[in-house]
């Protein structure tokens, strides 16, 4: 268990920064989730800080010391790769015990350590079979069993659940949790999917471009996300954007704020209510309606082009074409600057 | 006529030539192994045709096991030419594949240049081998040898450290066509020549090879070697055992090499002899090329064992 720093790191592919000097602070038994647009860098620090890339500026450090010079095996830290990278011909068994085998361990120790891993992640009955004649599940648990069982200051996650389907990805989200809950070690999760980031992460980094955007818990990244690239990040469907001029005369009123031009401001679909269009911060025509049983999607356009999405609990009666209006409690709306994307206080 | 009779008629003239192909040779061959049959006889004219009357039973395999000194030596040599040649071509094989693995500048010209030997004649390399690299004269080996004894003697002179040179013991070449060292050159050869080969097929394979696997395998602290060991070797296993069979088919027939370096001269395979005998007892050559296709089916049933169960993993 430990700790983990991150002081402007940088990642440089000849002339091409990919990460622009990075600054994070993780603290001991904290589940982190990197997440982010595909090509934002997220797995790339992931593996700067399992060793497998080199540091080009910058400094990584595990506890106390600075791992930038020491090799990815001596830095107490064990990854779950996306595509498990199981060792194809041997046992689940002898994957489970390779990394423990290259550190001379005795055998009993060995025996003992892969047996409580296999136990925990109820895999004691496939131990003798090879890899290739499990399923996605069961590969994906011998992937994380085989890092448990070195017993590592840092668990590595990258995109552990994107090979599996649907239903399994929900369970084996579940597992994970429970796994963080059971052992407490410092982990750090990379993904795509704002859902794995929010149900899982004690803290949540958003990055774009090889930069982070916001560190928060996931409801401070929910309620005041500091920019409008994490406010579309976060929540799905994702917010919508207004310009003043796409808003009824009344909102300024209703949303007890001065709009001006220079602003976006930002309803999230599952905040907006049906009105009297009199009431209406903002009114559109009817496009099409996704009804998923529980919540209806309303796609929407206002008059001067916007289109947004309202999440109703049931479909709305009204036909394509026709226009309904919404409101929105004033404390649920957000407003960022247009050029610079940075939140505005109200 | 349905559809699948129609198939099996059109497919009829194929199958019945591939079987005259295959059964008329071997009929023959068979035939005459059990003939007195000789290309030339002044004393008994009636044994230069084939005919049953000329009846000889196991006479030929009989002469052939007990009688020709050369038979067991030739079994003996054509296992051994083939296994060397396989050790030394997938050892060096899969050395040189990994080293060009990397990727490194002027990385195309170099594969190119390592398959280049593949495309070079049998012959053509026996000759190149022979006269231009192992003659003791005029080749590499020769020039080599008395270039280090010409340095030896140089340095026999020098002050004080003379004295050790002077006890060097001069060094003569090998020669390559002497009876005891015919085989060495032709493994030498055909292992030079088959190396690209190797080469080849295990490079292609090695692309495929999962780098997250090593990375894995990096983590885990596993060093290069423990890498090599326990993820690709097991990952060649199947270009390994691919290579190996079709060598071992080619490398059983070698004729021209064995011809070109010692003309048989300590240094027989069963074509070979098989080449000796037909200079006049046809009907020993008959009953040695039947010993050589029973010698072919047992190291194909080893091989496909192996590369089956291979396969089917």
């Amino acid at each position: 268990m430990a700790s983990l720093t991150l002081r402007n790191v940088r990642k440089r592919y000849e002339a091409a920064e990919v990460i622009h000097g990075v600054d994070l602070d993780i603290e001991d038994g904290e589940f982190v989730v990197f997440v982010g647009p595909s090509g934002c860098g997220k797995s790339t620090l992931l593996r700067m800080i399992a060793g497998l890339e080199e540091i080009s500026d910058g400094s990584i450090s595990i506890g106390e010391t600075e791992v930038n010079e020491v090799a990815a095996s001596k830095r107490g830290v064990a990854m779950v790769f996306q595509t498990y990278a199981l060792y194809p011909h041997m046992t689940v068994y002898k994957n489970m015990a390779f990394g423990l085998k290259q550190a001379k361990t005795p055998a009993d120790e060995i025996d003992r350590r892969v047996r409580a891993a296999a136990d925990i992640l109820q895999i004691t009955d496939y131990l003798d079979r090879s890899p290739r004649h499990l399923s996605g599940g069961q590969r994906q648990r011998v992937a994380i069993g085989r890092a448990i069982v070195r017993d590592p200051k840092v668990f590595l996650f990258d995109e552990p659940l994107s090979n599996l389907d649907a239903a399994l990805r929900v369970q084996t989200r579940l597992e994970i949790a429970r796994l963080h809950e059971r052992l407490k070690t410092t982990m750090i999760y990379v993904t795509h999917d704002q859902v794995e980031a929010m149900t899982l992460a004690d803290k949540i980094v958003v990055l774009r471009d090889g930069v982070i955007e916001q560190v928060g818990s996931p409801i401070a990244l929910y309620e005041k996300p500091q920019n409008a690239f994490v406010a579309q990040f976060i929540g799905s469907p994702k917010m919508n954007f207004f310009a003043a001029s796409d808003l009824s005369k009344k909102a300024s009123k209703i949303l007890k704020t001065d709009l001006t031009d220079d602003m976006q401001i930002g309803l999230r679909p599952e905040h907006m209510q049906v009105c009297k269009a009199a009431d209406a911060v903002v009114t559109g025509t009817l496009e099409l309606v996704e009804n998923l049983g529980e919540v209806a999607l309303v796609h929407l356009i206002t008059d001067t082009g916007a289109s947004f999405i309202a999440k109703t609990e049931k479909p709305p009666k009204e036909a394509k074409g026709e226009a309904i209006s919404f409101t929105i409690l004033p404390e649920l709306a957000h407003y960022f600057d247009k050029t610079s994307g940075h939140r505005i206080e109200s | 006529m349905n559809n699948r009779a129609i198939a099996r008629l059109l497919q009829t003239p194929a199958v019945l030539l591939l079987l005259v192909w295959m059964l008329v040779p071997l009929g023959l061959t068979l035939y005459f192994s059990f003939l007195r049959y000789v290309l030339n006889s002044l004393r008994k004219p009636e044994w230069t045709v084939p005919q049953l009357s000329n009846w000889r039973g196991f006479g030929n395999y009989e002469y052939v096991l007990y009688k020709s000194k050369d038979f067991w030596f030739a079994i003996q040599n054509s296992l051994f030419i083939v296994g060397s040649i396989l050790v030394i071509t997938v050892v060096l094989g899969l050395a040189i594949a990994v080293l060009v693995n990397r990727s490194f500048p002027g990385r195309g010209i170099v594969r190119v240049l390592l398959i280049s030997p593949f495309f070079v004649m049998p012959a053509v390399n026996a000759v190149l081998w022979i006269n231009m690299i192992l003659d003791p004269v005029l080749g590499l080996n020769g020039l080599a040898v008395e270039g280090i004894n010409h340095m030896v003697a140089g340095l026999k002179d020098f002050p004080l450290l003379g004295h050790f040179f002077s006890l060097w013991p001069e060094l003569e070449p090998i020669s390559f066509r002497a009876t005891q060292t015919s085989a060495y050159a032709v493994i030498m050869m055909v292992a030079w020549q088959w190396t690209p080969f190797a080469v080849l097929i295990f490079m292609t394979s090695l692309q495929s090879e999962d780098q997250q696997q090593k990375e894995a395998a990096l983590l885990d602290g596993a060093s290069a070697w423990s890498q090599f060991i326990y993820l690709t070797i097991p990952h060649l296993a199947r270009p390994i055992a691919i290579v190996v069979m079709i060598q071992s088919i080619f490398h059983l027939s070698l004729y021209a090499e064995i011809e070109i370096v010692s003309r048989g001269n300590g240094n027989k395979n069963l074509p070979y002899l098989i080449g000796e005998f037909t200079s006049n007892n046809i009907g020993a050559a008959s009953a040695t090329g039947i010993f050589a296709v029973i010698l072919a089916n047992i190291v194909a049933i080893f091989l496909l064992r192996m590369v089956g169960k291979n396969l089917v993993d």
